[in-house]
């Protein structure tokens, strides 16, 4: 029976025309009372919670399709993007939560097969430089690095954030002593340097010189254990992806890159050992070594061999094995 | 934090000033005591020196992580955005050479599992069983409606502290629905602790969504009035067969006339084996057995209080908190779960193997710990 005396539920626009007005009401309200304030937020944190379960479904159902469609076409229509993005340190956890999933689903929604979230984004490009200083700030860092993620997913978007003074400031919090968000930043720094491969290796390549002498110094000669092993692993990530082969060679052509990660495979860590290895075979199967590259290798030849005799993985590993066989036997029968 | 119902306004605040306080500076904690220990990490006792607070502090050995870096930071952010009095959250992580520290409120009581081992044998009696039944309850309506599977309930993961305060904790496996923006319609990877693992999970048909954590949560409810989990005496291949072919156990045995209708039915209708059939949590919350359940600080209270008695040998106490060493080995476990089933795939001479492993293990006879390290160990 109880049913039958509730209210008509609101359609996916009316609940995002709401939300939206409830965020520019916490956004320029600053002088009402505490109690009040607590309210409106309770309230605003409801209708966040309500889209998220329309985008998302709940346990009991799925959500539908038409209805995504909708809410989407209302939630850019309006700029509610850029208020939820604006609002979100002033709302509460749940809410923050609920609005970084909901940021994250409308990315991938289609309306009439248009991706409207990157043209909006497109235009909107201005809300990365909020997301990305959200590192600053540890209560809201988890909450926006997880959108900008989302939002570089986009191409154009991920190249406005690889060519924007941004890109410096991520070797720094990569480094913040926060765990989770140092790793936050690390998973985002990734995603830029890998996802969209020709954008990569075409930033790569404008950008060589000062990219490379801030990640070696930066992360590869770091005193943080997680840096160094995140920042090898990655770096023979970007090295062995086809897309940067012109990269990987001036890479591996280079002294200076040689010794660091001779010293990184010198490490007491068997995970940035293994990580270091295969950056340094690359040097080794550079076909045109430079003489002073090839000079080191010689002159440290019975260590190299030596070290590399007792570099094992814990499991088989018929790769590892190949690639090592043929790195002693290059460096066995070098004169 | 005293206050449990309608506290959770009191709750957040004081969370937030918390997460403020504690640095992430080594110098500023001193371990005092070891209270767990598992392949990969350790739990220790430890003083938050600015403050004076006790807390726990897990150290995982990241260099025994080999490949699932990335698992750890996921596990870590969880635990860093959850907020909710039935659940423990991360104060803070950094890192300490190739060490993760992870900051944990400290459970001065060790898990139910631990308190039924060193004194409820036989489990314990109704209105405990249903206050802590009822606050890990809320922490999975919680988890639930935050996309969060957790994978893993069961006593072992239920930390009680001196206060009356029930919390569940590890979130070593919980999996993500939403993750990557789409609702998942159903994981696929094989995490937990068998005993308690749901039959959807073991036979890898058609995965498993958050009912998953219904089926565990009934287990634990068996495991609470018994003082073990069912078939949790047996080899790991036998566990595995008799949840995917036995009838779903209940509260059916001549021991079990102790325990009320309601509270045999609750059971009942979590360990359904259509994950369709069971109830979400929060309906299950709404199950009369949770009408008019008495405060947890007076059931856990009485519970700990009855410790006294019931513990004869008992010169270390800390000792208790030795429990906690199996978090640590079951989320070490995740890895060899799922390597192992994926080889083995039900290929019964690979199971019968392993089994044999556990006889070998007691005729050694140097086991003294619980079940499920035992089970743990054909892992390593």
């Amino acid at each position: 029976m109880k049913g039958l005396f509730k209210s008509k539920p609101r359609t996916p626009p009316e609940l995002v025309r709401l939300t939206r007005e409830h965020l520019i009401n916490v956004d320029l309200n600053t002088s009402i009372s505490d109690a009040k304030r607590e309210e409106k937020l309770a309230e605003l944190g409801k209708l966040i919670r309500d889209l998220k379960i329309i985008l998302y479904g709940n346990s009991e159902s799925e959500p539908i399709p038409d209805a995504c469609a909708q809410l989407t076409q209302e939630f850019f229509k309006g700029n509610t993007l850029r208020l939820l993005i604006v609002c979100l340190p002033k709302l509460n956890l749940e809410a923050r939560k609920d609005a970084t999933q909901i940021v994250a689903n409308l990315q991938r929604q289609q309306v009439q097969s248009r991706l409207i979230a990157s043209e909006y984004l497109e235009s909107n490009k201005d809300l990365m430089d909020i997301l990305i200083g959200g590192y600053d700030n540890m209560d809201i860092a988890l909450h926006y690095g997880s959108m900008l993620r989302e939002c570089i997913r986009h191409q154009s978007i991920a190249r406005y954030v690889l060519e924007s003074q941004h890109m410096n400031k991520f070797f720094d919090y990569i480094q913040l002593p926060n765990f989770d968000i140092a790793s936050d930043a690390f998973a985002t720094f990734k995603e830029l340097l890998t996802r969209h491969k020709s954008t990569v290796a075409d930033f790569l390549t404008k950008n060589y010189d000062w990219f490379f002498a801030a990640y070696n110094t930066k992360l590869l000669e770091s005193d943080n254990y997680i840096t160094i092993r995140q920042a090898s692993k990655l770096l023979g990530d970007i090295l062995l992806d086809r897309s940067n082969s012109s990269i990987m060679l001036r890479y591996v052509s280079t002294l200076d890159n040689l010794m660091i990660l001779m010293n990184l495979l010198r490490k007491s860590s068997k995970n940035i050992q293994i990580e270091a290895f295969h950056v340094f075979k690359l040097f080794v199967a550079n076909e045109n070594r430079p003489p002073e590259i090839e000079n080191i290798l010689i002159k440290n030849r019975s260590k190299l061999l030596r070290l590399f005799s007792d570099l094992k993985l814990d499991k088989d590993d018929e790769q590892f094995q190949t690639d090592k066989g043929q790195v002693i036997k290059v460096i066995e029968e070098m004169e | 934090m005293r206050k449990r119902e309608g506290g959770r306004r009191e709750n957040r605040s004081w969370r937030s000033v918390v997460k403020m306080i504690f640095s992430v500076k080594e110098e500023d904690y001193k371990l005092t005591k070891e209270i767990g220990k598992g392949a990969s990490a350790t739990v220790y006792k430890a003083i938050y020196l600015p403050l004076e607070k006790v807390v726990a502090v897990k150290c995982l050995d990241l260099e025994r992580c080999n490949s699932n870096l990335e698992d750890i930071q996921r596990e870590a952010q969880t635990m860093s955005l959850i907020d909710h009095p039935n659940l423990i959250s991360a104060y803070c992580s950094f890192v300490v050479k190739h060490y993760l520290w992870v900051v944990m409120p400290f459970m001065t009581e060790g898990s139910c599992s631990h308190l039924m081992q060193i004194a409820y044998t036989e489990g314990f009696e109704e209105p405990i069983i249903c206050s802590i039944l009822k606050e890990t309850l809320k922490a999975l309506v919680y988890l639930h409606g935050e996309g969060h599977i957790h994978l893993d309930v069961k006593a072992g993961n239920i930390l009680l502290d001196n206060s009356g305060t029930v919390k569940l904790g590890d979130f070593g496996v919980s999996a993500f629905m939403f993750d990557h923006g789409d609702r998942q319609r159903s994981r696929n990877s094989f995490v937990g602790t068998p005993c308690w693992m749901a039959p959807e999970i073991l036979n890898r048909v058609n995965g498993y969504d958050f009912k998953a954590d219904i089926w565990s949560f009934g287990i634990t409810a068996l495991e609470l009035a018994h003082g073990h989990a069912p078939f949790s005496k047996e080899p790991l291949m036998k566990v595995l067969m008799r949840t995917l072919e036995n009838a779903p156990p209940g509260l059916d045995y001549d021991r079990d006339k102790r325990f009320s209708k309601s509270f045999k039915h609750m059971v009942t209708s979590c360990l359904v084996k259509d994950p369709t059939k069971r109830p979400t949590a929060q309906k299950l919350l709404k199950h009369s057995f949770f009408k008019g359940e008495k405060h947890p600080e007076i059931t856990v209270k009485k519970l700990l209080a009855g410790l006294v008695d019931r513990i004869q040998d008992d010169d270390d106490s800390q000792l208790s908190l030795r429990r906690m060493a199996s978090i640590e080995l079951e989320a070490l476990s995740k890895n060899e779960y799922d390597q192992g089933i994926s080889v083995w795939n039900f290929n019964v001479e690979d199971l019968n193997n392993h089994s044999s492993l556990v006889i070998h293990e007691d005729q050694e006879g140097h086991d003294e710990s619980i079940e499920e390290d035992r089970n743990l160990k054909n892992w390593q």
